[in-house]
């Protein structure tokens, strides 16, 4: 990800209307961002519709965003996430009824169930809290990463995991809660 | 139920976060999270440490048919000399406001638009909700008042000011700059000079307090306008 003073400014002066800085901040953001929306929506030309979409809300509401809340990062894949969320909502029914299959959607199918949990093991590592994570079981960390990557509530991860709904919602609880003690222990996030 | 419990409130913000609060229980902590702060600062926390999760995407590089659609949905009409608004790049955001500025109120800051050096001044452009202009405040870097513009009707309840207030850079507390009147263009006399009062200032806003602030005083409201406060010079 890119430096984080850096997309400071360029967030304070796309709030401007700079349009070279809005530019700017795209390059620098829009490849994580996309993966962002693509691990949600598995299918680039959705993913890339609701990156669109972001960025217009982007333009117009970068005013609103406060340096002191949130950083710029966590500003922009929040609006992302909550984006391909939507989409991936709204959007259930068909997708229930058509797969895409483009090459990377193939590739991703390949593995779908063993990726996001690939995913968090990744970013706990980078985060220096595996360990601390590790003293979750495999079907909590799973259903955290189902939850976060993948953008499933708790319906969705009781059937992806073949568990009664009861369990699926205490596995993520349960994640949840140790997230938030690794990461204080960690020193990593609030 | 009473959502401001810390347990509960943290709890609720994070699932929210998460996207697995749904239906009926995510509207209504969306109720919940417009008008309580606590919900708000739940709500950022969680955010921030979701971010950790996402260190570990691999990038996907983006088709170029995105941002060229993002230019034409934002930028369109298309002009004749489209090389015009790169050639830009490099000018100074601080610059383009103040074009914005001249153009909104010519003789706001003393100037016809066409002049090449600029007084030393504090501008700052208020944007409601929505992002939409609504109030522009600028002062001369030395002088003692602050001139206020309306740029849309600001709707303030009766029994209550809109107290304007400055946000120091460094994320210490806010300081009350004045009460705006609402209806048309305003004067505030200020407690210092400009220079003094907001060379550290990165931010104004607005709320609708029960009565004008005094030295010292914090908001007790929500900010319902809000934008950056620049330097020109």
């Amino acid at each position: 990800m890119p430096a984080v003073d850096d997309l400071a400014t360029l967030m304070s002066r796309t709030a401007l209307h700079d349009r070279a800085a809005f530019e700017r901040l795209y390059r620098a953001t829009c490849a994580h961002l996309l993966s962002v929306a693509f691990r949600i929506l598995n299918n680039r030309d959705r993913a890339e519709e609701v990156l669109q979409e972001a960025f217009m809300n982007v333009w117009h509401s970068a005013s609103g965003y406060n340096p002191v809340v949130a950083t710029p990062m966590t500003w922009l894949i929040n609006i992302v996430r909550n984006k391909a969320i939507d989409a991936l909502r709204s959007g259930k029914t068909e997708r229930g009824s058509t797969v895409a299959l483009d090459d990377e959607a193939l590739e991703i199918a390949g593995d779908a169930a063993l990726e996001p949990q690939r995913l968090l093991d990744d970013s706990l590592t980078k985060a220096h809290i595996d360990a601390c994570m590790g003293e979750l079981n495999a079907s909590q960390r799973q259903a955290l990463a189902l939850a976060y990557y993948r953008g499933m509530v708790h319906t969705d991860i009781a059937e992806a995991m073949n568990a009664p709904l009861g369990t699926a919602k205490a596995w993520v609880r349960r994640g949840l809660d140790k997230l938030k003690d690794c990461l204080q222990a960690a020193g990593v996030a609030a | 139920m009473n959502y401001l419990l810390p347990e509960r409130l943290d709890r609720l913000a994070r699932e929210y976060v998460l996207g697995t609060l749904t239906g009926g229980a995510r509207r209504r902590f969306e109720r919940v999270l417009s008008q309580a702060p606590a919900a708000g600062r739940a709500v950022a926390a969680w955010q921030e440490r979701f971010t950790v999760l996402s260190t570990s995407l691999p990038p996907m590089a983006p088709r170029n048919a995105v941002w060229q659609g993002l230019e034409q949905r934002l930028f369109a009409p298309p002009r004749k000399s489209a090389g015009w608004w790169r050639a830009l790049g490099g000018v100074l955001a601080g610059v383009l406001l103040c074009t914005v500025v001249l153009r909104i109120q010519p003789g706001l800051i003393g100037l016809e638009p066409q002049a090449e050096n600029l007084p030393a001044s504090y501008v700052g452009l208020l944007t409601d909700s929505e992002g939409k202009p609504a109030v522009l405040a600028s002062s001369r870097r030395h002088g003692r008042q602050l001139t206020i513009k309306l740029l849309q009707p600001l709707s303030v309840p009766s029994g209550r000011v809109a107290q304007l207030w400055a946000l120091p850079r460094d994320g210490s507390a806010a300081f009350p700059v004045g009460v705006v009147t609402p209806g048309g263009s305003s004067t505030l006399a200020l407690s210092d000079e400009s220079e003094k009062l907001f060379s550290q200032v990165s931010r104004l806003a607005v709320s609708l307090e029960e009565s004008p602030a005094k030295p010292g005083d914090k908001p007790t409201q929500p900010f319902v306008l809000s934008g950056h406060c620049i330097k020109l010079w």
